[in-house]
């Protein structure tokens, strides 16, 4: 794995936490600290295994 | 009552009436559709309810529905799919009429909840309904017979 | 005039039980079933318990008619494969 694969990986983790932190962020009823908290660590562990996922497919 | 509940009253009266007689009798492939389309109706008649009660939060039932509605559909799409393989419905003009009806209620109760983040919410559950049930449509009627079947 | 949502609601609870018992077929029963699901949720919102009606939306719509699918298979597998054996 170079370089710029890893650089790829990265960026594609970052956008899917953009995206799932965004969705979160729209259904929650409250936002205060703890749910921004908590939000960003589940859309963090989601980014991670959806970018994991989709490469496992798309290598199929 | 409000004019929010008597409009769902009427969706689900008329809607789910029809879409039970559709799943009652007839031929595999227009039971299969009519049990798509009472998914499809009732999720907006839940979002006309919770406005008519102004309950925001039983968006969360219409949610949850627009995710779970066309997964119900797909497990009978894969599981019946060589009962339905030699009878394919088409039924695309029901399918855009009530995807329609969709996106004129999330229109309305967005137009009334008013920007903000639950009219967000609405948007994504309408996005999800919409789409959640052309993809359902379209594999009743065989639109992804390369997926494995068993 | 303010529970005719309920009283609706509830006749088309009626009509799908009703419908769900009178159709003799598996497979078209689970579509029946499923509907039956829905209109339950709906049922349980117009009577404010939408919690129920989301475990119920959870139950109903999907897992109930894919395990009925799914045993319905399985019977008709083992069937023809015994009149293969014999």
């Amino acid at each position: 794995m170079n370089r710029r694969t890893t650089l790829l990986i990265a960026a594609e983790a970052l956008a899917w936490w953009c995206a799932l932190a965004a969705l979160w962020l729209v259904l929650i009823s409250t936002v205060d600290t703890l749910e921004l908290v908590v939000g960003a660590s589940a859309a963090g562990v989601a980014a991670l295994a959806a970018t994991a996922a989709r490469r496992v497919v798309s290598a199929r | 009552m409000n004019g929010w509940i008597l409009a769902a009253t009427v969706a689900l009266g008329a809607g789910v009436g029809t879409a039970l007689w559709g799943v009652a009798t007839g031929p595999l492939r227009r039971r299969v559709v009519a049990q798509n389309m009472s998914t499809a109706l009732v999720c907006p008649a839940l979002l006309l309810l919770s406005q008519g009660y102004t309950r925001p939060s039983y968006v969360d039932l219409a949610l949850v529905l627009a995710l779970l509605g066309p997964v119900g559909t797909l497990v009978f799409a894969r599981l019946l799919a060589d009962e339905l393989a030699d009878d394919p419905p088409r039924a695309w003009g029901v399918t855009w009429a009530v995807a329609g009806f969709g996106a004129v209620v999330v229109g309305v109760v967005s137009a009334a909840t008013g920007p903000s983040r639950a009219m967000v919410k609405l948007l994504v559950i309408g996005a999800l309904l919409i789409g959640g049930n052309v993809v359902a449509s379209r594999a009743l009627s065989g639109g992804f017979r390369g997926v494995g079947r068993g | 005039m303010a529970d005719a949502v309920i009283v609706v609601v509830l006749l088309l609870v009626g009509a799908t039980a009703t419908t769900a018992v009178a159709v003799r077929d598996p497979a078209r029963q689970a579509l029946v079933l499923s509907v039956l699901g829905v209109v339950l949720a709906v049922l349980f919102t117009v009577l404010q318990a939408p919690d129920v009606g989301l475990s119920q939306l959870a139950v109903g719509s999907a897992l109930t008619p894919l395990l009925l699918l799914l045993t319905v298979r399985k019977v008709r597998r083992r069937a023809r494969g015994k009149g293969r054996q014999e």
